[in-house]
């Protein structure tokens, strides 16, 4: 075959002397020119504001979700540009909200950017901006508290485990019980105040929680009221066991 | 008629297959799915929504660029080639003619969106992908007889490209953009932007309703049903019976 396609041209001997030398003498220019160039240093670029959510609608022809799916995996990649890595902490986290918001825009069905606000921008070693994007999941589990409980959830465990800040674990967690209040939101999600409360040492404010739960009657799932049951001995033993100190 | 017709499409679907456009459906449909896979490696949550919103993305516009290719460039050589004046000599109507390319396109045009409907098959609902590659062949459609109706306008490649592609782009964005004009984030009274929105909303008059067909939304949220084709198959029949009412006109009207 290779022959055949060898064969199939006229032979070389049959291009003028000039076109060849042209071909190599511009073939070397073009080497020549590269050499002379500036070397290509990596640089960072921040993160830049996006564009309104129907600029990305038009620019890619009536494909919102499409598009969002990629932006997702743009600003996720983001950190680490050609030749460069960024840490994430260093990324302008209003620049990233409003690249979220963005992109929740286009999809609104898409849990994507929460995610990665949870557990990626959300994870950051940096205290501060840790904080921030918890108060951004906050935000946006208040506009859509049924869609966006899993994602406050886990913001109470990283205010409780990682900011070691009870307070703001609590003010999540009652916002949990309060407002995801739809059937797909499980027992544990909307029962993490009482978790919170233990925590703090409010052992007596957890019971007296979880006793109103099980009067309330509003609990009809029979595995959530055995969670509650079990929880009103556990947490009645402590009680004991606090008492008992105390008397000592 | 109708055996003259039948016999141009046939002729229309051969010259495809030894085009080897059928090959290239293949390379497209290759190059897609290691396109998604690698992507499905990079996501890391909702996997297949992210898989399928691209591939189907790509895919349709992969198909549209596709068509319109083979459309515009096989009718452009038949042109150029004096082919078509030889069938004209013939005691064949320039309707037929044109009826029996549209046929033979449109049975070509189904073949793609069989090939890429299959890849889809991998990653969403087998009814899903069926409501999607019906509205896919309905678009295609539209985008053959957009082909045809340049092409005698233009009688040029590039040109014949250039316009089905504005064309298929505005026709897909003209609600996006008349939606940002008729609400704006300021609001401006100059007479250029009233002239502006006005031509805007023309257009939407204008054009076909291209943005309510072949939705990702459906292959990744499972929110398609049989109505939902329904204002697809109107849109596509009303607008084929305008195309092909243009580029008739303009085919009778051509001297060779």
């Amino acid at each position: 075959m290779l022959r055949r396609l060898i064969e199939k041209d006229r032979p070389l001997r049959d291009v003028p002397l000039p076109v060849t030398i042209m071909l190599l003498l511009l073939f070397a220019v073009q080497l020549a020119w590269h050499s002379q160039q500036a070397p290509v240093v990596a640089r960072a670029e921040d993160l830049p504001p996006p564009k309104s959510a129907r600029t990305y609608v038009i620019s890619s022809f009536g494909e919102p979700i499409a598009t969002s799916k990629v932006l997702n995996l743009w600003l996720q990649a983001f950190d680490n540009q050609p030749g460069v890595s960024i840490p994430l902490h260093a990324l302008d986290y209003k620049v990233v909200e409003s690249w979220l918001d963005t992109i929740l825009e286009l999809d609104p069905r898409g849990h994507y950017p929460m995610l990665v606000a949870t557990r990626v921008y959300g994870s950051v070693s940096d205290r501060d901006k840790q904080r921030e994007m918890m108060e951004y999941i906050f935000y946006k589990f208040n506009e859509n508290p049924n869609k966006n409980w899993r994602w406050l959830a886990e913001a109470v465990i990283t205010a409780k485990h990682e900011l070691k800040d009870m307070k703001l674990a609590l003010k999540y967690a009652n916002a949990l019980s309060k407002l995801a209040t739809g059937p797909n939101v499980p027992y544990w999600a909307k029962d993490m105040k009482i978790i919170v409360l233990e925590d703090m040492g409010e052992v007596e404010a957890a019971k007296i929680l979880v006793g109103g739960l099980i009067e309330s009657g509003e609990i009809t799932d029979p595995y959530e009221l055995k969670f509650l049951q079990h929880k009103i001995e556990v947490l009645e033993q402590k009680v004991s066991n606090i008492r008992q100190d105390v008397d000592k | 008629m109708f055996s003259k017709i039948f016999t141009i499409s046939k002729f229309t679907i051969i010259e495809s297959l030894r085009n080897r456009l059928l090959w290239l459906s293949l390379l497209v449909v290759a190059i897609s799915f290691g396109l998604v896979e690698f992507i499905g490696d990079l996501a890391i949550t909702e996997h297949r929504v992210t898989q399928v919103a691209i591939l189907a993305a790509y895919l349709r516009l992969s198909a549209v660029v596709i068509v319109t290719l083979f459309v515009v460039s096989s009718s452009v050589r038949e042109l150029q080639d004096k082919t078509l004046e030889m069938i004209l000599a013939m005691p064949i109507h320039r309707s037929s003619y044109y009826l029996g390319k549209l046929c033979g396109f449109i049975q070509v045009a189904a073949i793609v969106a069989v090939i890429f409907s299959s890849l889809v098959l991998l990653y969403a609902e087998p009814f899903q992908v069926l409501i999607w590659g019906l509205s896919l062949l309905l678009e295609l459609v539209l985008v053959v007889a957009l082909g045809l109706v340049m092409l005698f306008t233009f009688n040029q490649i590039p040109a014949a490209l250039t316009g089905v592609f504005v064309f298929y782009a505005a026709a897909r964005t003209a609600t996006s953009i008349y939606l940002m004009s008729k609400y704006p984030i300021i609001s401006h009274t100059t007479i250029a932007q009233k002239f502006m929105d006005g031509f805007v909303e023309i257009l939407t008059w204008l054009l076909p309703d291209l943005h309510r067909f072949t939705q990702t939304e459906w292959l990744a949220y499972n929110t398609a049903d049989w109505s939902l084709l329904i204002p697809v198959l109107s849109q596509t029949l009303i607008y084929l019976l305008l195309l092909s009412a243009i580029a008739l006109f303009d085919f009778y009207r051509k001297n060779f």
